[in-house]
Protein backbone atom coordinates (compact mmCIF):
# COMPACT_ATOMS: atom_id res chain seq x y z
CA UNK A 1 0.00 0.00 0.00
CA UNK A 2 2.77 2.42 0.90
CA UNK A 3 4.64 1.80 -2.35
CA UNK A 4 1.45 2.36 -4.35
CA UNK A 5 0.91 5.67 -2.61
CA UNK A 6 4.51 6.64 -3.27
CA UNK A 7 4.13 5.78 -6.95
CA UNK A 8 0.93 7.81 -7.15
CA UNK A 9 2.63 10.75 -5.49
CA UNK A 10 5.46 10.65 -8.02
CA UNK A 11 3.03 10.36 -10.95
CA UNK A 12 1.00 13.36 -9.79
CA UNK A 13 4.15 15.41 -9.35
CA UNK A 14 5.17 15.04 -12.99
CA UNK A 15 1.78 16.24 -14.28
CA UNK A 16 2.29 19.96 -14.06
CA UNK A 17 -0.34 22.60 -14.60
CA UNK A 18 0.57 26.03 -15.86
CA UNK A 19 1.01 28.53 -13.07
CA UNK A 20 -0.57 31.06 -15.43
CA UNK A 21 -3.86 29.21 -15.33
CA UNK A 22 -3.61 28.88 -11.57
CA UNK A 23 -3.05 32.57 -10.89
CA UNK A 24 -5.76 33.58 -13.36
CA UNK A 25 -8.18 31.12 -11.76
CA UNK A 26 -7.44 32.39 -8.28
CA UNK A 27 -7.78 35.96 -9.49
CA UNK A 28 -11.14 35.23 -11.10
CA UNK A 29 -12.25 33.66 -7.84
CA UNK A 30 -11.31 36.67 -5.74
CA UNK A 31 -12.85 38.97 -8.31
CA UNK A 32 -16.15 37.11 -8.16
CA UNK A 33 -16.18 37.17 -4.36
CA UNK A 34 -15.55 40.90 -4.42
CA UNK A 35 -18.53 41.34 -6.72
CA UNK A 36 -20.76 39.06 -4.65
CA UNK A 37 -19.88 40.30 -1.17
CA UNK A 38 -19.44 44.00 -1.10
CA UNK A 39 -17.30 44.31 2.01
CA UNK A 40 -13.61 43.40 1.94
CA UNK A 41 -13.87 41.98 5.44
CA UNK A 42 -16.56 39.58 4.24
CA UNK A 43 -14.47 38.52 1.25
CA UNK A 44 -11.54 37.83 3.57
CA UNK A 45 -13.84 35.60 5.63
CA UNK A 46 -15.05 33.68 2.58
CA UNK A 47 -11.50 33.16 1.36
CA UNK A 48 -10.58 31.83 4.77
CA UNK A 49 -13.51 29.39 4.71
CA UNK A 50 -12.60 28.12 1.27
CA UNK A 51 -9.02 27.79 2.34
CA UNK A 52 -10.08 25.77 5.36
CA UNK A 53 -11.89 23.26 3.13
CA UNK A 54 -8.81 22.96 0.97
CA UNK A 55 -6.47 22.63 3.93
CA UNK A 56 -8.29 19.72 5.58
CA UNK A 57 -7.87 17.77 2.33
CA UNK A 58 -4.49 18.99 1.22
CA UNK A 59 -2.82 17.80 4.40
CA UNK A 60 -3.52 14.19 3.42
CA UNK A 61 -1.69 14.70 0.15
CA UNK A 62 1.22 16.37 1.89
CA UNK A 63 1.59 13.60 4.45
CA UNK A 64 1.38 10.97 1.72
CA UNK A 65 4.04 12.47 -0.50
CA UNK A 66 6.51 13.54 2.15
CA UNK A 67 7.80 11.37 4.94
CA UNK A 68 7.47 13.98 7.64
CA UNK A 69 6.86 12.61 11.11
CA UNK A 70 5.10 14.04 14.12
CA UNK A 71 6.09 17.55 15.08
CA UNK A 72 7.18 17.68 18.71
CA UNK A 73 6.79 21.38 19.11
CA UNK A 74 5.53 24.44 17.30
CA UNK A 75 9.03 25.26 16.05
CA UNK A 76 9.13 21.99 14.14
CA UNK A 77 5.66 22.74 12.78
CA UNK A 78 6.92 26.07 11.48
CA UNK A 79 9.83 24.40 9.68
CA UNK A 80 7.56 21.82 8.06
CA UNK A 81 5.05 24.46 6.96
CA UNK A 82 7.68 26.55 5.28
CA UNK A 83 10.16 24.03 3.92
CA UNK A 84 7.75 21.27 2.96
CA UNK A 85 4.25 22.72 2.76
CA UNK A 86 4.87 25.99 0.97
CA UNK A 87 7.75 24.53 -1.02
CA UNK A 88 5.66 21.66 -2.34
CA UNK A 89 2.56 23.58 -3.33
CA UNK A 90 3.74 27.07 -4.11
CA UNK A 91 7.41 26.57 -4.83
CA UNK A 92 8.50 29.14 -2.25
CA UNK A 93 9.94 28.89 1.26
CA UNK A 94 8.77 31.77 3.40
CA UNK A 95 11.07 33.02 6.13
CA UNK A 96 10.11 32.09 9.67
CA UNK A 97 10.42 35.13 11.92
CA UNK A 98 9.15 37.10 14.90
CA UNK A 99 8.81 34.29 17.40
CA UNK A 100 6.99 35.16 20.59
CA UNK A 101 8.70 34.59 23.93
CA UNK A 102 6.89 31.33 24.61
CA UNK A 103 7.45 30.02 21.08
CA UNK A 104 3.73 29.79 20.51
CA UNK A 105 3.47 32.48 17.84
CA UNK A 106 5.50 33.15 14.70
CA UNK A 107 5.30 34.86 11.36
CA UNK A 108 5.85 33.66 7.84
CA UNK A 109 7.35 36.33 5.61
CA UNK A 110 6.72 35.80 1.92
CA UNK A 111 9.22 37.49 -0.38
CA UNK A 112 7.41 36.12 -3.36
CA UNK A 113 3.73 35.26 -3.51
CA UNK A 114 2.82 33.18 -6.57
CA UNK A 115 -0.88 33.83 -6.05
CA UNK A 116 -0.41 37.54 -6.43
CA UNK A 117 1.97 37.93 -9.34
CA UNK A 118 0.98 40.89 -11.50
CA UNK A 119 -1.98 41.72 -9.28
CA UNK A 120 -2.61 45.35 -8.45
CA UNK A 121 -5.50 45.99 -6.10
CA UNK A 122 -7.43 49.20 -6.74
CA UNK A 123 -7.31 51.77 -3.97
CA UNK A 124 -10.86 51.27 -2.79
CA UNK A 125 -10.18 47.74 -1.53
CA UNK A 126 -7.49 48.43 1.02
CA UNK A 127 -8.90 46.03 3.62
CA UNK A 128 -8.77 43.06 1.28
CA UNK A 129 -6.20 40.38 1.98
CA UNK A 130 -5.99 39.00 -1.55
CA UNK A 131 -4.25 35.77 -0.55
CA UNK A 132 -6.36 35.10 2.51
CA UNK A 133 -7.16 31.63 1.21
CA UNK A 134 -3.74 30.69 2.58
CA UNK A 135 -4.85 31.50 6.14
CA UNK A 136 -7.67 29.01 5.83
CA UNK A 137 -5.50 26.36 4.20
CA UNK A 138 -3.00 26.52 7.06
CA UNK A 139 -5.71 26.50 9.71
CA UNK A 140 -7.51 23.52 8.15
CA UNK A 141 -4.36 21.51 7.56
CA UNK A 142 -3.09 22.04 11.09
CA UNK A 143 -6.46 21.14 12.58
CA UNK A 144 -6.24 17.74 10.89
CA UNK A 145 -2.98 17.08 12.65
CA UNK A 146 -4.59 18.06 15.94
CA UNK A 147 -3.25 21.55 16.30
CA UNK A 148 -5.62 24.44 16.73
CA UNK A 149 -3.86 27.44 15.30
CA UNK A 150 -5.10 30.94 14.64
CA UNK A 151 -3.82 32.19 11.28
CA UNK A 152 -4.12 35.65 9.84
CA UNK A 153 -2.45 38.06 7.48
CA UNK A 154 -0.74 40.97 9.19
CA UNK A 155 0.79 42.68 6.17
CA UNK A 156 0.40 42.41 2.42
CA UNK A 157 2.53 44.10 -0.23
CA UNK A 158 -0.57 44.26 -2.45
CA UNK A 159 -2.06 46.70 0.05
CA UNK A 160 1.05 48.82 0.07
CA UNK A 161 2.67 47.29 3.16
CA UNK A 162 6.41 46.63 3.19
CA UNK A 163 6.16 42.86 3.31
CA UNK A 164 3.65 40.05 3.12
CA UNK A 165 3.41 38.53 6.58
CA UNK A 166 1.18 35.75 7.91
CA UNK A 167 0.93 35.35 11.69
CA UNK A 168 0.34 31.90 13.22
CA UNK A 169 -0.63 31.50 16.87
CA UNK A 170 -0.82 28.14 18.58
CA UNK A 171 -4.02 27.86 20.62
CA UNK A 172 -4.11 24.25 21.83
CA UNK A 173 -3.61 20.63 20.99
CA UNK A 174 -6.83 18.91 19.89
CA UNK A 175 -7.18 15.59 21.67
CA UNK A 176 -10.64 14.47 20.61
CA UNK A 177 -11.84 13.55 17.13
CA UNK A 178 -12.57 16.53 14.92
CA UNK A 179 -16.23 16.80 13.97
CA UNK A 180 -16.64 15.58 10.40
CA UNK A 181 -18.72 18.56 9.27
CA UNK A 182 -17.12 21.52 7.50
CA UNK A 183 -17.64 25.14 8.45
CA UNK B 1 20.08 59.02 -30.17
CA UNK B 2 16.39 58.89 -30.83
CA UNK B 3 14.03 59.73 -28.05
CA UNK B 4 10.68 58.14 -27.49
CA UNK B 5 8.30 61.01 -26.91
CA UNK B 6 5.04 59.13 -26.84
CA UNK B 7 3.73 55.64 -26.17
CA UNK B 8 0.09 54.83 -26.85
CA UNK B 9 -2.10 51.75 -26.50
CA UNK B 10 -5.26 51.68 -28.58
CA UNK B 11 -8.14 49.24 -28.26
CA UNK B 12 -9.35 47.06 -31.09
CA UNK B 13 -12.29 49.44 -31.48
CA UNK B 14 -9.75 52.21 -31.99
CA UNK B 15 -10.22 54.21 -28.84
CA UNK B 16 -7.22 55.09 -26.70
CA UNK B 17 -6.50 52.98 -23.62
CA UNK B 18 -3.29 54.69 -22.64
CA UNK B 19 -1.30 57.66 -23.89
CA UNK B 20 1.92 58.70 -22.20
CA UNK B 21 4.22 61.43 -23.40
CA UNK B 22 7.52 62.92 -22.25
CA UNK B 23 6.73 66.36 -23.61
CA UNK B 24 4.80 68.52 -21.11
CA UNK B 25 1.55 70.20 -22.16
CA UNK B 26 1.28 68.37 -25.44
CA UNK B 27 -1.12 65.55 -24.63
CA UNK B 28 -3.66 66.80 -27.15
CA UNK B 29 -1.13 66.96 -29.97
CA UNK B 30 -0.02 63.41 -29.39
CA UNK B 31 -3.55 62.12 -29.03
CA UNK B 32 -4.19 63.64 -32.45
CA UNK B 33 -1.06 62.14 -34.00
CA UNK B 34 -1.94 58.71 -32.66
CA UNK B 35 -5.49 59.07 -33.94
CA UNK B 36 -4.43 60.02 -37.44
CA UNK B 37 -1.95 57.17 -37.59
CA UNK B 38 -4.73 54.65 -37.01
CA UNK B 39 -5.89 54.84 -40.64
CA UNK B 40 -2.44 53.86 -41.80
CA UNK B 41 -2.42 51.06 -39.23
CA UNK B 42 -5.69 49.67 -40.60
CA UNK B 43 -4.36 49.84 -44.15
CA UNK B 44 -1.14 48.06 -43.31
CA UNK B 45 -2.91 45.37 -41.31
CA UNK B 46 -5.36 44.57 -44.10
CA UNK B 47 -2.51 44.54 -46.62
CA UNK B 48 -0.47 42.16 -44.50
CA UNK B 49 -3.46 39.95 -43.75
CA UNK B 50 -4.36 39.63 -47.43
CA UNK B 51 -0.90 38.52 -48.34
CA UNK B 52 -0.74 36.05 -45.51
CA UNK B 53 -4.01 34.46 -46.52
CA UNK B 54 -3.67 31.11 -48.25
CA UNK B 55 -0.25 30.54 -46.80
CA UNK B 56 0.25 29.27 -43.31
CA UNK B 57 2.19 32.38 -42.37
CA UNK B 58 1.00 34.46 -39.50
CA UNK B 59 0.77 38.19 -39.89
CA UNK B 60 3.84 40.09 -38.73
CA UNK B 61 2.88 42.10 -35.64
CA UNK B 62 5.43 44.88 -36.14
CA UNK B 63 4.27 47.34 -38.79
CA UNK B 64 7.35 49.51 -39.01
CA UNK B 65 7.18 53.19 -39.69
CA UNK B 66 3.63 54.29 -40.36
CA UNK B 67 3.98 57.53 -42.30
CA UNK B 68 6.59 60.18 -42.81
CA UNK B 69 6.35 63.38 -40.84
CA UNK B 70 8.70 66.32 -40.40
CA UNK B 71 8.87 66.34 -36.65
CA UNK B 72 8.39 62.72 -35.71
CA UNK B 73 8.83 59.10 -36.64
CA UNK B 74 5.73 57.07 -35.87
CA UNK B 75 5.86 53.28 -35.46
CA UNK B 76 3.05 50.79 -35.12
CA UNK B 77 2.48 47.25 -33.86
CA UNK B 78 -0.78 45.34 -33.77
CA UNK B 79 -1.38 42.22 -31.68
CA UNK B 80 -3.45 39.28 -32.83
CA UNK B 81 -6.31 40.54 -30.69
CA UNK B 82 -6.15 43.82 -32.65
CA UNK B 83 -4.80 45.87 -29.76
CA UNK B 84 -2.53 48.53 -31.22
CA UNK B 85 0.65 50.05 -29.87
CA UNK B 86 1.91 53.32 -31.33
CA UNK B 87 5.34 54.69 -30.48
CA UNK B 88 6.33 58.18 -31.55
CA UNK B 89 9.96 59.20 -31.69
CA UNK B 90 11.64 62.53 -32.24
CA UNK B 91 12.88 62.83 -35.80
CA UNK B 92 16.60 63.27 -35.57
CA UNK B 93 19.22 62.36 -38.10
CA UNK B 94 19.84 58.93 -36.66
CA UNK B 95 17.62 56.01 -37.55
CA UNK B 96 16.30 53.47 -35.16
CA UNK B 97 17.01 50.00 -36.51
CA UNK B 98 14.13 47.64 -37.07
CA UNK B 99 15.58 45.25 -34.51
CA UNK B 100 15.61 47.92 -31.83
CA UNK B 101 12.04 48.91 -32.53
CA UNK B 102 10.87 45.31 -32.59
CA UNK B 103 12.54 44.76 -29.21
CA UNK B 104 10.85 47.85 -27.82
CA UNK B 105 7.43 46.71 -29.01
CA UNK B 106 8.02 43.24 -27.63
CA UNK B 107 8.63 44.74 -24.19
CA UNK B 108 5.46 46.78 -24.53
CA UNK B 109 3.48 43.75 -25.62
CA UNK B 110 4.88 41.81 -22.68
CA UNK B 111 3.86 44.59 -20.28
CA UNK B 112 0.37 44.57 -21.76
CA UNK B 113 0.16 40.84 -21.33
CA UNK B 114 1.24 41.13 -17.70
CA UNK B 115 -1.45 43.73 -17.22
CA UNK B 116 -4.05 41.22 -18.36
CA UNK B 117 -2.89 38.89 -15.62
CA UNK B 118 -4.23 41.37 -13.08
CA UNK B 119 -7.78 40.27 -12.33
CA UNK B 120 -8.64 43.89 -11.58
CA UNK B 121 -7.90 45.04 -15.10
CA UNK B 122 -10.71 44.53 -17.60
CA UNK B 123 -9.57 44.45 -21.23
CA UNK B 124 -10.98 47.43 -23.12
CA UNK B 125 -10.81 49.71 -20.10
CA UNK B 126 -8.40 52.56 -19.45
CA UNK B 127 -5.03 51.38 -18.26
CA UNK B 128 -4.20 52.55 -14.74
CA UNK B 129 -1.36 50.40 -13.57
CA UNK B 130 1.81 51.33 -11.72
CA UNK B 131 3.61 48.36 -13.21
CA UNK B 132 2.66 49.35 -16.74
CA UNK B 133 3.68 52.96 -16.07
CA UNK B 134 7.07 51.76 -14.85
CA UNK B 135 7.72 49.71 -17.97
CA UNK B 136 6.75 52.59 -20.25
CA UNK B 137 8.91 55.00 -18.25
CA UNK B 138 11.91 52.69 -18.56
CA UNK B 139 11.36 52.36 -22.33
CA UNK B 140 11.24 56.12 -22.65
CA UNK B 141 14.37 56.53 -20.53
CA UNK B 142 16.35 53.84 -22.29
CA UNK B 143 15.85 55.33 -25.71
CA UNK B 144 16.96 58.79 -24.72
CA UNK B 145 20.46 57.62 -23.72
Amino acid sequence: LISTMARQARATESRKISSELFTLTYGALVNQLVKDYESDVEVNKQLDKMGYNIGVRLIEDLLARSNVGRCHDFRETAEVISKIGFKTYLGVTPTIANWSGGYDEFSLILDHNPLAEFVEIPDDHKKLFYSNILSGVLRGALEMVHQEVEVKFIQDTLRGDDTTEIRLKFIRKLEDAIPAGEE
Amino acid sequence: AMAVVCVAVVSKENYPLYVKTTVPDSDLKFHYLVHTSLDVVEEKVSFLSEHARGSSERRELYLGQLYPSEEYKIYGYVTNTKVKFVVIMENTNSYAKDNEMKALFKKLHSAYYNLLRNPYYTPGHQIQSKMFDQTVASLMQQSSK
